[in-house]
């Protein structure tokens, strides 16, 4: 359908509509919004807030777990035992009439004192009165009006964190007195002999000693601690240089200012320290728009409902769970724990640890993993493992996990500035020598000043402007990268392993196969009236697979064993639908799940389900297949091989029936043989192998739900686009090394002036900002020129 | 903690909006009189306080300061109130300040007819009413920040920053321009000489430009272009930028107004360099505000309003562009000095802010009196006759300075000026000046329909005083868990404080640091022939200033070909040392009269003076025959003199002592001198001449630029 | 020349102070927030119904809701 306008704030309507008075409204909040404006009175805010049925069934018990006090303590940002202050994420949050409606509940509820929105970070801070609204009730509330806050106690608040305040600080210290510091300098530039500058001089360049005093001790100090930490690792990184030749270009201008013997080079230092720092701004800023260290918990609940040995139900923090504790999981709840099916009916969907999208039913005394999702009403578990030792934890639980970061790759800008930082340095002693020996005054002043123009300002920019260029282009293509080193690594990698399920096959559409079933239309027809009933993934597979119109009789005797089956009366023909174990059919193990029909109890097939595989995935496969070795890594049983053969290029490793352990050491072992492997894949089971592997992508059909912790989120969309993603990360390599050329051209220039001790101010505060800016455009461009073609 | 009930000052808001139509209307009458005086030179014959000398300071006095000075506090008053949602601090203040203005205005518009000025521009008033204004600004001042202290919003929009640099600014920048050392109850000297005079004069000019001008009526822009077209600014981000490298640039623009002047070149190319740099925030700001009525241009088409902001955001554009390219030395060369300069200031009021504040006027109207306007016909006529006023004033006055420039810069073959006599670049551009008039009576009847349209909207509408509103006290809780809204609340108060206790220390500290400072002799590199003013010469010098006929003759002969060839050789820093003030003038209306000394006899002068016409056929200089009539007033000679020693002019006990006797004797002579022409004796044998001004005029103007010649 | 210190020196502490001002902001997340307050300051309070409707229907209530002193 084509989209329509929202009445009231004119954004196209997304998916759902809303639609009041034949208007047509892109969410509640509009909705909202223009019933109250259609109302002269205030009264209809009361009218509005009695409404009955506002708030939907499943909420009701959804929020049980802010009943408990400490919850709530972790939850608020401030509480004075009277006022409260918490802070929601609400992701709904999309025009201006959200602001409205929400900066305005205190109208629909007196609790409320006071509330702002925050819009790009969509989030919503409430004050309120303890005495007159409860947590529970606010967020309930907020809920119904449709915006329904997120809460975890792992990402309660600020999601997307911003850049450092800190840098911000520094950053803007520094151009604040660089814009002075040029002021200042600027007339000793342009004449040098006139007669009231001869007078000032000294003002201005005292007035610039003391504003670079803050640049020096205050914004550079990051280069300093990462120069020192580097030479205590024995690692000459880029920040080496840099610090020397900033404590070069300080004492050298102190020097000269304080005996009155020249202008000094403190205009060049502080337009080295802006343009570096605006460099780790736009760095700071690119990187941090997705958390990637996300721990499997932050998707569980915060609580679950406890039965105390009086049957009293509590609400109950995970991490208290203790061993032997009776829980229950509602509809549309998360396993946390590993336990013991004990009454109810449990339908879990692991698709969240195993990618497997089709629900297991679990009789009472069956083992529960953690991880799996209810599908259907409520059951009672008791907990046999506490959060920490379940199998989940387990795995995440593997010392992969612990390494903070354990693949240190050595960028080039460290290789680079080892030799760098030696050349310079020699450079430096070597012409000091020189002059040492012809003329003593120069000496010294040829040494800082080889120092000071060897600075190796473009060379840090080099980085933060490619890849932090790419990074933010690579995202606005929904492929996130946790940092730069990684599309450096990107292009060592010879290695890509490949999950199957939900990975190279979609969860979406499955192909569902009627070949083996013969029914005529009326049955046909029937058949689709009755399974209209149950809301079984399975059978809104076959729901939708028949075209034919439903019956508009009634079902008789209809029954449905939730996870197995159902069975119905439609005039007088009898339907039976379900697993083999339902219609005890005796089925032998296939790879493909099948659902049978029996009409009148007699046999007339099944359908079966494959998964289908993304578009494109053949295409992707043969263009890798020459530069990268594939393997395809599945948890899943051989089903799928014989058709993956055909389909996938022949040089392709198969590997089945491997559970998330085994992936996890498989990948160990490429690695032990020297392979640099990048592993792509989704889901709880492939976690560790993500982990393990040099570069973990995780795909997702939807990059705000889970991803495992990794390196990078691909959206499922783009995969087939990983040989172009990998292609532009290459190009993107060579671009930072023709960078490097350039910057190292500039320093020869500059070394020219320097080592034959004319670099004058003049030059200096010239040659510094032109090769910075000439270095940030040219690469700025060829990395938009290379990926233009995303 | 619970929602408070509370009432939005409407009144005060009121009072500023019938002040800036008045205003305006005054302003604007002042302006196309002083337009026609172009044309008809005769048209106040004898009236001295209707003479373009005195009347052109109270047109830019009026325009600046009482009717964009009104229209600002009106936009100020209104939007502040809201986007802090608390009503104005204190209800006195606000009534002190808008009264207080209004009285200001009326004394300038008393004294500056009557040629009390201190002959700065922009700055004209004397120290009495300078006092005044500081005093008015302070009352203004708190007010403002108490009101954002007692705010009921944790965030401050940008506009109110705006509003806040404009406090600010102005504040410390008139005070340091206006220090003068008074003589009498109407007549001061500036602290500074010459070079520095005319430095720190135009330090402040442009800054008056750019922070009383500018700043405050963007802070408008940002407030109500949203409002008007209900939809948020294009980029708040921008904005923000916007506002901060503003403040940044524009403070040390000043010195563009003086390219090529004796001034040291190093602060010229200062001024260049933060000039061009200006175009970048200022076109920021412009593209923000028309950018958010992307999408919106339906509603522009029906609403008077926006069609007012959309014209006046274009203004803004036009004159931030000319502005930089202006300070281009090669630009500049040509265009100082020309009607050019009158052109692109007249984009500014008449298109910037006299639309801006057209705009706000008519949407203010409706809110106010709680009723639809009078008249939307009415509005969009308005508009349209504004607008093609605008046209009509500026480009022939673009066109009239080009002309006159190049006319001043051509040559003959032989080396000789093609137009040597100044007058003919004058009638060239005479055409030009109807044109410019006819484009001023445009826009003041335009104005004159908003006056009506008003006018009748209130009548039919009823005034809501006070409005009320209602919002949570600002409970300001950090966003840690501190129990500590006490010490957050503190901080708050603690940046405010620190604006406010801030710039009363650099205004004292300020002034203590420089009495000293022109307490000693200035060091300027003297020229040895420099020699300070006689005291008729002085006497002479305060009637220039006071007919105010720097307005239309420099002082400042640039040093190039053309001009040195004009006027003679070109002006050093070190002639103006005794110029308290400076007399260089912005505009050449008339020839520069930096080497007039000696250049014709003092009966010419004399004639010259009592009937330009008779000695330049065609000049349109007014003629100045009260001179001859108003017996000079050399009462206060001497104290004149000892105040200039005071400033470092080398007076000696001896001079000041017999000041009154040199000056008599000087007169006779002079006056003996112009008896030497029969014609004279025929005119005035029975008047007693040397007792008069005039003489002293002549002596001045016979004195001027001959140090070096000596 | 002195004039220059003034000049010079009242413009760099007014530059000072202001960007003084701005840490202060930044510290106390003025600026955390750059896009909500622009579209918060369309909101009028005075007249409580009316809204970011751009239906006519403010226009007769507009009258109605303000309200008067005595």
């Amino acid at each position: 359908m084509e989209k329509e306008k929202c009445f009231h704030c004119g954004l196209e309507t997304i998916e759902k509509q809303f639609i009041v008075e034949e208007k047509i409204f892109c969410c509640n909040g509009c909705k909202t919004v223009f019933e109250i404006l259609n109302q002269h009175e205030l009264s209809c805010y009361y009218d509005f807030q009695q409404a009955p049925g506002m708030i939907p069934k499943e909420l009701k018990n959804k929020y049980n777990y802010l009943d408990s006090p400490e919850i709530v303590e972790k939850i608020l940002t401030f509480n004075d035992g009277q006022i409260c202050v918490v802070e929601f994420y609400i992701p709904n949050i999309h025009c201006s009439s959200c602001i409205w409606v929400l900066e305005n509940l205190d109208r629909f509820n007196a609790g409320v004192k006071n509330s702002l929105v925050n819009f790009p970070l969509k989030t919503l801070r409430v004050t309120y009165k303890q005495s007159e609204i409860s947590l529970k009730q606010l967020v309930a509330f907020i809920a119904s009006i449709g915006y329904e806050p997120q809460i975890s106690l792992e990402e309660s608040i600020g999601i997307k964190k911003k850049v450092s305040n800190a840098l911000i600080y520094k950053w803007s210290i520094a151009a604040f007195v660089f814009g002075n510091i040029m002021l200042l300098s600027f007339p000793e530039y342009f004449e040098i002999q006139e007669f009231w500058l001869e007078r000032y001089k000294k003002v201005f360049r005292y007035m610039n000693f003391v504003m670079i005093l803050p640049i020096v001790f205050y914004s550079a100090t990051d280069y300093y601690i990462s120069a020192y930490n580097g030479l205590k690792t024995r690692r000459l990184n880029i920040d080496v240089p840099i610090t020397l030749g900033i404590i070069a270009l300080f004492l050298q201008s102190a020097y000269e200012i304080i005996f009155d013997v020249g202008h000094g080079y403190f205009d060049t230092l502080a337009g080295l320290l802006f343009f570096l720092l605006t460099g780790k701004f736009f760095q700071q800023k690119t990187y941090n728009y997705l958390s990637f260290e996300r721990d499997f918990k932050s998707y569980f609940p915060i609580a679950v409902t406890a039965i105390t040995k009086e049957g009293k139900e509590i609400s109950k923090q995970i991490q208290h769970l203790k061993l032997g504790d009776r829980i229950l999981i509602r509809n549309e709840e998360l396993v946390p724990v590993d336990g013991i099916m004990i009454k109810g009916d449990a339908t879990l969907d692991y698709s969240f640890v195993t990618g497997e999208s089709y629900p297991i039913k679990k009789e009472s005394g069956e083992k529960i993993f953690a991880g799996g999702k209810q599908l259907s009403g409520i059951f009672e578990m008791e907990v046999i493992h506490e959060v920490s030792q379940s199998y989940l934890t387990q795995l995440w639980g593997n010392p992969i996990f612990q390494k903070v970061s354990h693949k240190t790759i050595t960028t080039h800008i460290d290789k680079v500035s080892k030799y760098f930082t030696i050349v310079v340095l020699t450079i430096a002693f070597g012409s000091g020598l020189y002059w040492y020996f012809n003329d003593v005054s120069k000496a010294v002043f040829v040494f800082t000043a080889v120092l000071i123009i060897t600075c190796p300002c473009a060379l840090a920019l080099v980085s933060p402007f490619s890849l932090g260029n790419i990074l933010r282009i690579f995202g606005q293509n929904q492929f996130y990268l946790k940092n730069a080193q990684v599309i450096e690594a990107l292009t060592k990698i010879d290695t890509i392993i490949f999950d199957k399920t939900g990975t190279i096959t979609t969860n979406q559409q499955n192909a569902i196969n009627a070949d083996n079933i013969d029914i005529n239309l009326a049955e046909k027809r029937a058949l689709k009236t009755l399974i209209r009933n149950s809301n079984h993934p399975l059978s809104r597979i076959i729901y939708e697979s028949i075209e034919e119109p439903i019956l508009e009789t009634k079902i008789s005797n209809y029954e449905e064993l939730t996870g197995l089956g159902i069975e119905g009366t439609i005039n007088d023909v009898n339907l039976k639908v379900g697993s083999a174990k339902y219609l005890n059919l005796n089925e032998t193990e296939f790879n493909e799940t099948r659902v049978y029909i029996l009409i009148n109890n007699q046999l007339k097939g099944f359908y079966a389900m494959k998964n289908t595989y993304r578009q494109g995935i053949e295409q992707l496969f043969y263009n890798l297949k020459d530069k990268y070795n594939l393997i395809i890594l599945s948890g899943d049983n051989e089903g799928e091989r014989t058709r993956l053969l055909q389909m996938l290029p022949p040089n392709t490793q198969l590997e089945f029936d491997k559970k998330p352990i085994d992936k996890l050491n498989f990948v160990k072992e490429l690695q032990e043989q020297g392979k640099r492997v990048m592993m792509i894949g989704d889901g709880l089971n492939d976690a560790g192998a993500l982990a393990q592997s040099n570069i973990g992508i995780a795909v997702s059909d939807n990059v705000n739900v889970f991803t495992p912790a990794s390196d990078g989120i691909i959206d499922a969309k783009i995969i087939n686009k990983i040989p172009k993603l990998l292609n532009i990360s290459h190009q993107t390599l060579t671009i930072i090394k023709t960078s490097f050329v350039f910057s190292f051209l500039y320093n020869v220039v500059g070394l020219y002036f320097a080592v034959t001790g004319q670099l004058t101010p003049l030059i200096a505060a010239i040659l510094m900002p032109l090769s910075s800016i000439t270095i940030i455009v040219y690469v700025t461009v060829l990395t938009n020129y290379v990926s233009r073609k995303l | 903690m619970d929602k408070q009930q509370f009432y939005y000052d409407n009144k005060i808001v009121k009072l500023f909006l019938w002040a800036t139509v008045i205003w305006g209307i005054v302003g604007m009458a002042v302006g196309l009189l002083v337009a026609l005086l172009f044309i008809f030179p005769n048209l106040t014959e004898g009236i001295s306080w209707l003479s373009f000398g005195r009347l052109r300071p109270l047109h830019t006095n009026a325009a600046i300061f009482a009717f964009v000075g009104n229209g600002i506090f009106l936009g100020i008053y209104y939007s502040m109130q809201r986007l802090l949602k608390a009503r104005m601090f204190n209800d006195t203040l606000s009534k002190i300040h808008f009264w207080g203005w209004q009285l200001i205005i009326v004394a300038a518009a008393i004294t500056l007819p009557l040629g009390f000025t201190s002959s700065k521009e922009y700055a004209e008033l004397e120290w009495p009413i300078d006092l005044a204004v500081v005093l008015i600004w302070v009352v203004f001042a708190i007010n403002m920040m108490g009101t954002i202290l007692k705010r009921r919003i944790q965030h401050i929009y940008v506009a109110i920053w705006f509003y806040i640099a404009t406090v600010v600014t102005i504040a410390i920048l008139y005070i340091f321009n206006n220090l003068a050392i008074p003589v009498s109850a109407f007549k001061s000297y500036s602290v500074y000489a010459g070079v520095q005079d005319a430095l720190i004069q135009w330090w402040y000019g442009h800054n008056a430009v750019a922070f009383f001008l500018t700043t405050p009526v963007l802070g408008m822009m940002y407030y109500f272009i949203p409002k008007v077209a209900n939809r948020p600014i294009y980029s708040y981000r921008l904005s923000i930028i916007h506002f901060w490298s503003l403040i940044f640039i524009y403070i040390w623009a000043g010195p563009h107004h003086l390219l090529y002047t004796a001034l040291p070149e190093w602060t010229q190319n200062l001024g260049t360099v933060f000039s061009i740099m200006l175009i970048f925030p200022s076109w920021g700001g412009m593209i923000n505000g028309l950018l958010t009525l992307r999408g919106a241009w339906d509603k522009v088409r029906e609403s008077p309003v926006l069609k007012f902001f959309v014209v006046a955001i274009t203004g803004y554009g036009m004159a931030t562009f000319e502005g930089p390219m202006l300070s281009f030395k090669n630009v500049n060369a040509i265009a100082h000095y020309t009607d050019w300069v009158v052109g692109h200031v007249h984009i500014g009021t008449l298109a910037w802010n006299g639309f801006m504040i057209a705009g706000v006027l008519y949407w203010l109207v409706e809110k106010l009196y709680k009723t639809e306007l009078y008249s939307k016909k009415l509005a969009n006529i308005h508009f349209w006759i504004g607008t093609l006023g605008v046209l009509f004033y500026a480009i022939p006055l673009y066109i009239a300075g080009f002309t006159q420039a190049l006319m001043w810069k051509e040559f003959n073959p032989d080396g000789t000026l093609v137009y040597g006599n100044f007058l003919e670049t004058v009638t060239e551009i005479l055409p030009m000046y109807w044109m410019r008039a006819i484009g001023g009576t445009l826009y003041i009847i335009g104005f004159l329909l908003l006056a009506y349209n008003l006018m009748k909207t209130a009548a039919k509408g009823q005034a809501v005083e006070d409005e009320l509103a209602e919002a949570a006290p600002l409970k300001a809780v950090s966003s840690f868990r501190v129990a500590g809204e006490t010490l957050h609340s503190w901080l708050e108060r603690k940046t405010i404080l620190f604006t406010i206790l801030t710039t009363v220390a650099v205004a004292i500290g300020g002034l203590v640091e420089i009495v000293p400072l022109f307490l000693v002799k200035s060091n300027i590199p003297t020229i040895e022939s420099v020699k300070p003013y006689s005291p008729l010469q002085l006497e002479g010098r305060d009637i220039y200033i006071r007919e105010g006929c720097n307005n239309c003759h420099s002082q400042m002969i640039r040093p190039f070909r053309s001009e040195v060839e004009r006027y003679g050789d070109y002006s050093k820093a070190g002639e103006f040392v005794y110029d308290f003030p400076f007399l260089w003038g912005s505009r050449r209306t008339g020839p520069d009269l930096h080497r007039q000394g000696k250049k014709y006899n003092d009966n010419w002068q004399f004639n010259h003076l009592i009937d330009p016409r008779s000695t330049s056929p065609g000049s349109i200089m007014p003629s100045y025959s009260w001179l001859v009539d108003n017996n000079l007033d050399y009462s206060t000679i001497q104290t004149k003199m000892t105040n200039l020693r005071k400033l470092g002019v080398p007076y000696t006990d001896e001079q000041i002592k017999n000041a009154v006797i040199t000056l008599q004797e000087e007169a006779a002579l002079l006056e003996h001198n112009l008896r030497q022409d029969p014609e004279f004796i025929k005119n005035y044998d029975n008047k007693l001449v040397h007792e008069k001004e005039i003489v002293a005029l002549i002596a001045y103007l016979q004195r001027l630029g001959t140090d070096l010649k000596k | 020349m002195e004039v220059v210190y003034i000049t010079i020196g009242v413009s760099v502490i007014i530059a000072i102070i202001f960007f003084g001002v701005f840490l202060m902001n930044l510290k106390k997340g003025q600026y955390d927030d750059t896009y909500t307050p622009s579209v918060r300051m369309l909101f009028d309070d005075e007249e409580k119904n009316k809204k970011t409707n751009k239906e006519s229907t403010k226009k007769e209530t507009t009258n109605k809701q303000s309200i008067t002193k005595q």
